[in-house]
């Protein structure tokens, strides 16, 4: 079973927790106080007694993690960029054709980020103006994304008549819908949008019925 | 308020932006009221020029006025923060941004083709400009809550004319568009292009007008009929 570290939970009765698994969760929770501290005061207003103080941690613990607030902050945004990752593959692996993929792993994407707000707001909205290091981390997002729409040309009529950014532009329409979603308040009710979001990314791709007819289907699973 | 010693234009013009120009060196003589309008604009163009230089978070008031060759003083008589004066530059660019993509849509002969000029003025400004690409795509999202909302205000003020493109349609056509086709197209173009700005690719820009055209005016024509007008000319 691969699961990653932070999310998991001691199980009951096996004590001593190892000393690597505690610093898994100190750094988890470390991490989502930033979060919610960057929600609560904007990520330049956030201090590290901030988050010392939300993640009821003494001021060492944190600096044995982390040697900065930015260190922090691309800690969080890291581990949920490849969580989120980690979510649409799998939910892609379990159908086989590349517009259901599109439709399952976009949903769960969404679902990822309806469940953790304030880490999205996080990665998303305050990512952009947290220094070079973090718009960077996040055009490797984006760039991880348009690897997964890519394998849309194999499947298209138009092939690789489409135009060379067009990946580059529907996951930006994508973050930008999502975006302004999470900066109105409602990353809660963001999978309401699923069949217009993966209408939108396959239009280019099927023309616009057939992504209509993928969008409102519900993808059946693989075999096994 | 006397007019400051320290106010008198010190520097040779530099490759300042066209439309943010300075006074000329030496002695003027003109009303005051133009002096004060036309130290509000160099300070903007100074604030344009520091942010190129050491992005929005490093830039310093002093950098500021350097640039702009005014006095410490004088930036305050017109701005009370860094903030505020990266709000009146952010507001005088996008002004100018608006005007162009205005005209140019205005001036064509039916939609996709007035949809293509307006993407094509939006480029040929921002690659034309590329401070004040950097400052309005890139810099504005850095630049604090206020600015942001500014942004996105204004990627909204962008919306009427794709949505233009809804009229006289097929009901077909209609009910395959959804409620957040526009900001979706606008905001992947937007996206785009501020990740080309950040990559120091700002001067090819205007490569881009096939792509982005074609990508925009497909949900509306159909991929065919959107190829064709994208790759005219």
């Amino acid at each position: 079973v691969v699961e990653n570290a932070s999310t998991m939970r001691p199980s009951p009765g096996r004590h001593p927790l190892s000393r690597e698994f505690i610093a898994q969760h100190q750094r988890a929770r470390i991490t989502s106080a930033l979060a919610e501290e960057t929600v609560a005061k904007g990520y330049r207003a956030v201090t590290v007694a901030d988050i010392v103080r939300r993640a009821g941690i003494a001021r060492n613990t944190f600096y044995e993690n982390f040697s900065s607030k930015e260190g922090c902050f691309l800690a969080a945004t890291e581990f949920a960029a490849n969580e989120a990752l980690r979510r649409v593959v799998d939910a892609a692996g379990e159908v086989d054709s590349w517009p259901a993929r599109v439709n399952v792993g976009l949903a769960a994407f969404l679902h990822y980020v309806a469940s953790e707000p304030a880490l999205a707001r996080t990665c998303i909205v305050e990512a952009l103006s947290a220094g070079p290091a973090a718009a960077e981390r996040y055009e490797h997002s984006i760039q991880s994304f348009v690897q997964l729409f890519r394998l849309g040309r194999k499947v298209s009529p138009h092939g690789e008549e489409l135009p060379e950014t067009l990946e580059e532009t529907i996951v930006g329409g994508l973050f930008w819908i999502i975006y302004q979603r999470i900066v109105m308040g409602e990353a809660e009710q963001i999978e309401e949008l699923l069949p217009e979001l993966v209408e939108f990314s396959l239009t280019p791709y099927l023309g616009a019925e057939a992504a209509k007819r993928a969008a409102s289907e519900r993808p059946r699973a693989a075999a096994g | 308020v006397a007019p400051d010693p320290a106010d008198e234009p010190v520097e040779q013009a530099a490759d300042y932006p066209p439309e943010l120009a300075r006074l000329p060196p030496g002695r003027h003589g003109l009303p005051r009221e133009f002096v004060a309008h036309n130290q509000r604009e160099r300070l903007i163009a100074g604030l344009a020029e520091a942010i190129a230089e050491n992005g929005y978070t490093g830039t310093t008031i002093a950098h500021i006025t350097r640039n702009a060759a005014v006095s410490r003083r004088t930036f305050y008589e017109h701005f009370a923060s860094k903030d505020e004066c990266f709000v009146a530059a952010y507001d005088t660019v996008m002004e100018q941004l608006r005007e162009r993509v205005g005209e140019a849509f205005d001036g064509a002969a039916d939609w996709p083709h007035a949809v293509k000029a307006g993407i094509a003025a939006m480029l040929r400004f921002l690659a034309a400009e590329p401070h004040l690409a950097r400052l309005c795509m890139v810099e504005a999202l850095v630049a604090g809550p206020v600015v942001v909302e500014r942004y996105d205000a204004a990627i909204q003020s962008f919306v009427p004319y794709f949505q233009s493109g809804r009229e006289g349609r097929s009901p077909e056509v209609l009910a395959r568009l959804s409620p957040t086709t526009e900001e979706a197209l606008i905001g992947g173009m937007m996206s785009l292009i501020s990740r080309r700005i950040i990559a120091g690719r700002a001067g090819e820009l205007e490569t881009l007008l096939p792509d982005l055209a074609e990508f925009t005016l497909t949900p509306y024509l159909g991929s065919d009929e959107a190829a064709e007008v994208a790759r005219e000319g």
